[in-house]
């Protein structure tokens, strides 16, 4: 943390970060040149050649494209040529997806047409405030209906005959199903447990607020809104496994979500909730905030303690996992926001009620991240097992009384399913048996008329631009599945392409070292499995599979 | 190995029964048994790092195990060469072969270019994907008076940097750069000759293929 947080001082007084300067941060920290290196050249944030004044980035990611279309970027390029001091980057899913097209101008975010951002970018309309919301919504898991409450399920466990309370959080989580939403649904019961269980200290308790996936910002969300849930948990977290110490890794583009957190943070303070001897009891722990120096792959939770110990993110080989090799190789609890903050309004009302709260079979709540050709998109909190014509009917149904075509249920990662699937339920399993999964949470409609071949290949070329590089079958199978559905779309297919690119998708899902590897192709094959009238025509320049 | 302490742990590797102390990694298990796991990026001189992917192993997992780094387990049943496993192997020398440039400095001196040995052994011949090596994009540095660097032969196996930093303790190279355009790096991405390198040959010797090699050669080579 230490060496990319003042190399991100220096790029931030300076807007630059020089060979002269990390000459200097290398004789003072005792490190060699060629890590500062590695690190300056892996992640985004860090510039070698000073910028412009003004900094606009345009998202060109799944939801981005449907709603500016492919040519965006380039229009507000064109626009803005010319004007002094501005510069134009593409750049990633910036976590804005419900108020697409997504834009930032000097790292604020921005919204609307090419005419729109160009005014902002070149002043003749001020910026607009970027401030955390001093009216935050009530939310069905927050337990607590005014700040006085806070903290309330915390001061009620940390009582002495703490062994006997931990034994009984662990089975409440266990009994309320609880899983990890940032989308790989290991159950949190079990997660708590084994390292509580881990030998080994000092132990780190970590929440990953780096959600990046295009399509997903639920988290966004909660941290704004509802921060005080998030840090109950985590001293929950500190208290279950012994640790004295959280850090919340947030992604670099939430600035005022960061600065809601850390009011919150400071307010928890104040309140004896955070620091030593919390409310009294022999409990100490605090929390603090790393802001990312970018990349989605951070998001992969070894990446992320990469980033932590001042390491170029790339993933560990699995096993040891976190739990008991995390943070410095020490045992580390690593939840998601919305897992954590989760967590308070089950152990204030208990595990029945949480699953009284989903339909039918179904536990729980889940947040939602609603984008795409829907009327009114957004963050909805409903209950585990809602369908997904249900959901799309609460945000109000598709515009200009179009028909569904197709939804992706769960990020970038997850299967594109046809709108015969709409019944199925938002549940981990149920997506699964329907043929797609319900990853972060993140639903994109997608309307009849959509190109559902120019979506998938969008999401592919995602995970090819976040590839961190570190193995050969992300790093040149990412690349080169995008060259050979471009060729094909140039009217150039490889001979037998389909069965190339199931046979390269194997090997990128069979072999990679984590996640974003594995399934940097899964959007694509899904498409030409479930709409092979739409896509082969186009990849083969004929209607016949293979 | 044989006085310490540690459990046995007792596997079959392609059906042949093995006994190995536990942390002991499936590739070394197999060595033992005779079996050979192609590795680019391993050598028993070096911290396992697992990128190059090719000594991935079927374990009965939801995904392939990169056997150079993989721990045994009780019980485990390891394919290390079955056709699926080849498949895969056979896939990612394909992927780095369409990057690779015509020649190859070390199979031109020396004949041990173990990437090329790798396409001999699977006998790829067609590569059906786009040519990343036309022009040689990712140039050369010829700036060392020892060692040559050809980025394009490069498959960022990260042995030249361990050779580096974690044997020699030289503490020169990095890899720079993110996903498809990472390369090595030399200090703060200097040319190799301006770098803090002392040339002690330590990465043209653990490099396998024909990135890093020694100067004359390669001026040799391009002369051909």
């Amino acid at each position: 943390m230490k060496l990319l947080t003042k190399m991100m001082h220096l790029q931030e007084q300076h807007g630059v970060v020089t060979d002269s300067m990390l000459r200097d941060l290398s004789k003072s920290e005792g490190v060699p040149l060629h890590r500062l290196e590695g690190l300056r050249g892996f992640y985004p944030v860090f510039r070698r050649t000073p910028g412009s004044k003004t900094h606009v980035q345009v998202c060109r990611d799944i939801v981005c494209l449907m709603k500016g279309g492919p040519q965006f970027c380039r229009k507000v390029k064109s626009a803005l040529t010319g004007k002094p001091g501005v510069e134009i980057e593409e750049v990633s899913c910036v976590g804005r997806c419900d108020t697409a097209p997504a834009a930032t101008i000097n790292e604020v975010p921005v919204t609307g047409s090419v005419e729109n951002i160009v005014a902002y970018a070149t002043g003749k309309k001020p910026l607009p405030a970027h401030v955390p919301t001093t009216t935050p919504r009530r939310w069905p898991t927050d337990p607590y209906t005014n700040d006085k409450e806070h903290y309330g399920v915390l001061k009620k466990f940390l009582k002495p005959g703490d062994d006997r309370q931990r034994d009984e959080v662990i089975k409440i989580l266990k009994a309320a199903d609880l899983r990890g939403l940032g989308g790989a649904a290991f159950p949190t019961g079990m997660k708590w447990e084994f390292t509580r269980q881990a030998p080994g200290t000092p132990k780190y308790v970590i929440c990953n607020a780096d959600e990046s996936e295009p399509g997903t910002f639920k988290d966004r969300v909660i941290l704004e809104e509802l921060p005080h849930l998030l840090i109950e948990a985590m001293i929950l977290g500190g208290w279950m496994i012994g640790a004295e110490e959280g850090i919340v890794y947030i992604r670099h583009e939430y600035a005022k979500e960061k600065q809601a957190l850390q009011a919150a943070i400071e307010k928890a303070r104040g309140a004896g909730a955070l620091g030593k001897k919390i409310f009294g009891s022999e409990v100490d722990f605090d929390l603090q905030i790393f802001v990312s120096p970018g990349g989605y792959i951070m998001g992969e939770e070894t990446a992320l303690l990469e980033a932590l110990e001042d390491k170029r993110g790339e993933p560990r080989n699995k096993p040891p996992f976190p739990t008991n090799h995390g943070l410095w190789g020490k045992p580390t609890l690593m939840n998601n926001v919305e897992t954590f903050s989760a967590i308070p309004i089950i152990l204030d009302r208990g595990a029945s009620w949480w699953a009284a709260q989903g339909k039918g079979n179904y536990k729980g709540l889940k947040y939602m991240c609603v984008s795409g050709d829907v009327a009114k998109p957004g963050v909805y909190c409903v209950p585990w097992g809602t369908t997904v014509d249900e959901l799309l009917t609460l945000c109000g149904g598709i515009p200009e009384a179009k028909g569904l075509h197709a939804f992706s249920p769960g990020g970038a990662s997850t299967n594109f399913l046809p709108a015969s699937k709409r019944q199925t339920a938002l549940d981990f399993k149920a997506m699964q048996e329907a043929g797609s999964s319900l990853g972060t949470g993140a639903m994109v409609f997608m309307a009849e008329g959509r190109d559902v071949l120019e979506l998938a290949i969008s999401e592919v070329k995602f995970f090819r631009n976040e590839s961190c590089g570190k193995c050969v079958p992300c790093r040149v199978g990412s690349h080169k599945a995008v060259d050979l559905v471009e060729a094909a779309l140039a009217g150039k297919p490889a001979p037998r392409l389909v069965h190339l690119l199931e046979d390269l998708n194997a090997t990128l899902a069979q072999t990679s070292i984590c996640g974003l590897g594995q399934v940097a192709m899964a959007p694509l094959m899904s498409v030409i499995s479930y709409f092979p009238d739409d896509v082969l025509p186009k990849l083969e320049g004929s209607g016949r599979r293979k | 190995m044989a006085d310490d302490n540690r459990k046995l742990i007792n596997l079959t590797i392609d059906g042949k029964p093995v006994q190995v102390p536990e942390g002991t990694s499936i590739w070394d298990a197999a060595r033992r048994l005779g079996i050979d796991i192609p590795v680019l990026c391993h050598s028993p001189r070096m911290r396992p790092v697992g990128v190059c992917r090719m000594c991935v192993v079927d374990i009965g997992q939801r995904t392939m195990a990169a056997s150079c780094v993989r721990p045994c387990e009780e019980g485990m049943k390891v394919e290390a060469s079955s056709a699926k496993v080849d498949q895969h192997r056979k896939m990612l020398t394909s992927l780095l072969l369409s990057d690779y440039p015509e020649y190859s400095a070390r199979e031109m001196s020396t004949s041990n270019d173990q990437l090329l040995a790798l396409a001999k052994k699977y006998a790829i011949q067609d590569i059906p994907f786009a040519d990343g090596a036309t022009g040689m994009p990712r140039g050369t540095d010829m700036s060392s008076p020892v060692i040559a660097v050809d980025h394009q032969a490069c498959i960022l196996c990260d042995k030249c940097i361990r050779g580096c930093d974690e044997l020699q303790h030289n503490d020169v190279i990095t890899r720079t750069g993110k996903g498809y355009t990472a390369r090595i790096a030399f200090d703060l991405n200097n040319p190799m000759g301006e770098s803090t390198c002392v040339a002690c040959g330590e990465c043209m010797a653990v490099c396998p293929t024909g990135a890093l090699t020694n100067k004359s050669v390669f001026a040799e080579m391009q002369v051909r």
